[in-house]
């Protein structure tokens, strides 16, 4: 086999890289090699995706509990490394400079609080879905409809972002509109869901976590080498051009660090870039600490998110796949910032012109003159990372739909091929609306991504901290939680949208700013946590059936 | 609450049995270090930060009055354009913003010009404005000699050094349209817009410099991810010996 796969790479790398180093450029002509790169990928996802097909709903579901820690961590990685840590996290620092770090941190510290309060106890509490476990320890299939429809909603407001990065990665590969290239790219990720399921989806997870992270690293080690910093180790390197942004970078009057169009590698002196809620950012302290709580505490709330830890065998597994999982995503976002600082400087000068900040990565690699297969091997990799998020959230959106809804409310005779069918269903009805809001292009990926963490936080998060951990909250606490938390949510997201078409609501600019679509968790999840506190406080007490699974089956 | 449920009663903070009991002090430690590693040191650096100028603002400052009062000095006009330049060369500011900016600069070299020149400088500024609007690739060998030669000229008006890369934003950020008249719009914007844009929050957290970084960047960036994946694994490993401990068996 490598007899044959050698000579025809040595055929065929050179090719790709000649037709590529003709059409790359940072307009939007069509560009072959990255399109090859990316048609390989997308094949080679279907094909693994194909291999390793669900073949009943527990497949479909929870890729039937088989899954390494390692295994799951890689899994739970590619899972979480979405277009908004690929692409829109460095967007934001470029943009925002050291405001953008409260996303970093607030996608990554997270984890703590989901592994040390959560991932074990879930995974003992042995439930496929979030909704489910919300229907079975709240004792209220109501509340299980609920769960299950805040699970769709979720994901849909996830997958948007990731919808748009899609689109702008197939629009930049392929040279079309944005909106055709999100009708494309929904498309082609639809049509994979489809066929794998949770267990090819698990499989592939792996796979895209390997070219997650290669395509991240590879440009950004060819980028410090090239413009002179510390290489060997880029998420250290970078530091010291943070520090040169700040105090400027003068004329090189040999002119030898030049980028792709000929300007010098130069800047002046930009201390807003690194000084925290620098007025040019537009940002304060506040949003800083909002933005990164309700991040936080919006992770451990994501349906899609805990559900991963159904799929491995033991709660002991489940708490090592966080490690191994955070790890793993962790040599992503040690990454991101270097691309915004190089797309900092490789933009500066004005003849650039405004870029999309949501592309800056891509556009660094092309700026930074790196060879155009990198490059195209960069949004291929945005591309994927886009894919795999999209497939775990669509999943876990079918899964509220067909489990928590079709079987458990309206249908419970359904058949496994049936439930499946209806699984189907729900995936391509939600890429139709997930499709059709991308096309509005609300927002950034990153903040339209962080609008589905603070609608978790409000939501689910109290649901399972409380469920979990204090055997008083009852039917009636979750429900007036559940309330408190959704009413902040629909005043956050209804302003929100009032802005975005104009219309000015009361005390506009005071919600705006205190409830901002990006981080309304940070009241909504305390008040649910209270609200449900006080409430079960003053009503009748949970079923000693449900005190007594948390004891022996949770807790022991 | 009745006397059954009091066997079956789960409370984070009231353990019943010896493993909660250790799993709860063992939460409450990691959570404390999280929450203190973040959020503490967000606040120190609110509370050392100090709003500090870049020498830019200063210099505007110094002048300003003058240029107002459209009594400058020939050196204090060279400070002023320098010091609009210093913003245009920043990537963040707004289409507004950037109209005002360009406004004062274009103004302060204008009258930086001898009156006899007033005119061809006018007409250079428009043929390279011309030629800008025409090109479709900036490589094009017109436009980059056009912009070359206008730097060139230029950049000794407002005495740029060689290296000082204002000099390649000089010629891109004039405009032939705004030189005569520094306008009403600008002299009531252009304070704000300087004080923006140069004025900072550092402190000795941001002025630190640690592997090259800002210490505060260092930390925030790259130090605190490293501590969430150790608080992950040390609650991993002490969970591990505490089931071996207790011989819990799933």
């Amino acid at each position: 086999m490598k007899k044959i796969l050698f000579p025809i790479l040595l055929v065929v790398l050179p090719m790709l890289s000649q037709a590529a180093t003709a059409a790359t450029q940072l307009d939007t002509g069509f560009k072959i090699g990255p399109a090859i790169i990316l048609i390989s990928m997308l094949v080679l996802f279907v094909l693994v995706g194909f291999l390793f097909r669900a073949r009943d709903t527990a497949d479909f579901y929870v890729a039937g509990n088989g899954i390494s820690r390692v295994g799951s961590g890689m899994a739970i990685a590619s899972n979480w490394m979405s277009a908004a840590s690929f692409l829109g996290m460095a967007a934001l620092m470029y943009g925002t400079g050291y405001h953008g770090l409260a996303y970093v941190v607030g996608w990554t510290g997270g984890y703590v609080l989901l592994l040390i309060l959560m991932a074990g106890q879930i995974r003992k509490y042995g439930k496929y879905t979030a909704a489910d476990f919300i229907g079975d320890r709240y004792y209220s299939q109501a509340l299980r409809t609920v769960g299950a429809i805040i699970a769709i909603l979720i994901s849909i407001s996830y997958c948007v972002g990731q919808f748009g990065g899609i689109g702008l990665m197939f629009s930049w590969i392929l040279g079309v509109e944005y909106n055709v290239a999100v009708l494309i790219g929904g498309s082609v990720v639809l049509a994979y869901t489809l066929i794998s399921g949770m267990l090819g989806v698990t499989k592939n997870m792996q796979i895209q976590y390997v070219i997650i992270i290669v395509s991240f690293l590879i440009p950004l080690f060819i980028l410090t080498y090239k413009f002179d910093y510390f290489w060997m180790l880029p998420q250290i390197g970078y530091g010291s051009l943070v520090s040169d942004i700040v105090a400027g970078i003068p004329l090189n009057e040999t002119h030898q660090l030049v980028n792709s169009l000929g300007q010098d590698f130069a800047v002046v002196p930009s201390p807003e870039y690194a000084m925290p809620w620098d007025s040019a950012s537009g940002q304060t302290f506040f949003q800083w600490i909002a933005i990164a709580f309700s991040l936080m505490i919006g992770t451990a709330g994501l349906p899609h998110v805990i559900q991963r830890f159904y799929v491995v065998p033991k709660s002991h597994d489940a708490r090592w796949s966080v490690v191994w999982g955070l790890f793993f995503i962790c040599i992503l976002y040690w990454s991101a910032p270097a691309y915004a600082a190089f797309g900092k400087i490789l933009s500066a000068s004005p003849e650039v012109g405004k870029l999309a900040k949501d592309a800056i990565v891509v556009y660094t690699a092309q700026l930074g003159n790196l060879n155009p297969l990198i490059v195209g091997l960069l949004a291929a990799g945005g591309v994927s990372a886009a894919f795999s998020t999209v497939s775990g959230l669509l999943v876990a959106g079918a899964s509220a739909f067909s489990h928590d809804i079709y079987v458990k409310v309206i249908n419970p005779q359904a058949s496994p091929s049936r439930q499946l069918l209806f699984a189907r269903l729900a995936t391509i009805l939600m890429s139709i609306i997930v499709g059709v809001i991308a096309l509005l292009k609300l927002a950034l990926i990153g903040q339209l991504v962080a609008v589905a963490f603070s609608l978790a936080g409000c939501t689910i998060f109290p649901l399972f901290l409380l469920g979990i951990w204090w055997s008083g909250s009852n039917k009636q606490g979750a429900i007036a939680g559940l309330i408190a938390g959704g009413l902040v949510s629909v005043i956050a997201l209804t302003y929100f949208i009032a802005e975005k078409y104009g219309i000015a609501l009361p005390a506009h600019d005071f919600i705006s700013y205190w409830l901002g679509a990006w981080y309304f968790a940070w009241l909504g999840a305390p008040l649910a946590l209270v609200v449900n506190i006080v409430v079960s406080n003053m009503t009748p007490a949970t079923p000693i059936e449900i005190r007594k699974f948390l004891i022996e089956r949770v807790h022991t | 609450m009745s006397d059954d449920y009091n066997g079956y009663h789960i409370s984070f903070f009231r353990p019943t049995t010896p493993r909660a009991k250790a799993n709860r002090n063992i939460v409450i430690w990691l959570a404390s270090i999280w929450a203190v590693s973040i959020f503490g040191f967000q606040i120190l650096l609110l509370v050392l930060e100090k709003p500090t100028p870049e020498p830019a603002y200063l210099t505007f400052q110094s002048v300003w009055e003058d240029v107002e009062d459209n009594s400058a000095d020939k050196v204090e006009l060279q400070e002023f354009g320098k010091s609009a330049l210093s913003v245009l060369g920043k990537i963040a500011i707004s289409d507004k913003e950037k109209a005002t900016l360009e406004n004062a600069l274009s103004w302060s070299i204008y009258q930086l010009t001898p009156d006899s020149l007033r005119s061809a400088l006018i007409a250079r500024v428009q043929g390279f404005e011309k030629i800008k609007a025409e090109i479709v690739n900036i490589s094009n060998p017109d436009y980059v000699s056009a912009r070359n030669a206008l730097s060139k000229e230029l950049s000794p008006v407002l005495v740029l050094v060689s290296n000082d890369v204002r000099r390649n934003i000089l010629p891109l950020a004039l405009r032939s349209s705004s030189m005569k008249v520094l306008t009403d719009d600008t002299k009531v914007s252009l304070p704000a817009i300087m004080e923006k844009y140069l004025i900072h929050n550092q402190s000795v957290l941001t002025d630190t410099r640690f592997l090259g970084f800002p210490f505060h960047y260092f930390y925030t960036a790259v130090f605190l991810l490293i501590l969430f994946v150790g608080l992950c694994w040390v609650y991993c490993v002490l969970v591990d010996r505490l089931d071996e401990r207790l011989k819990t068996v799933e």
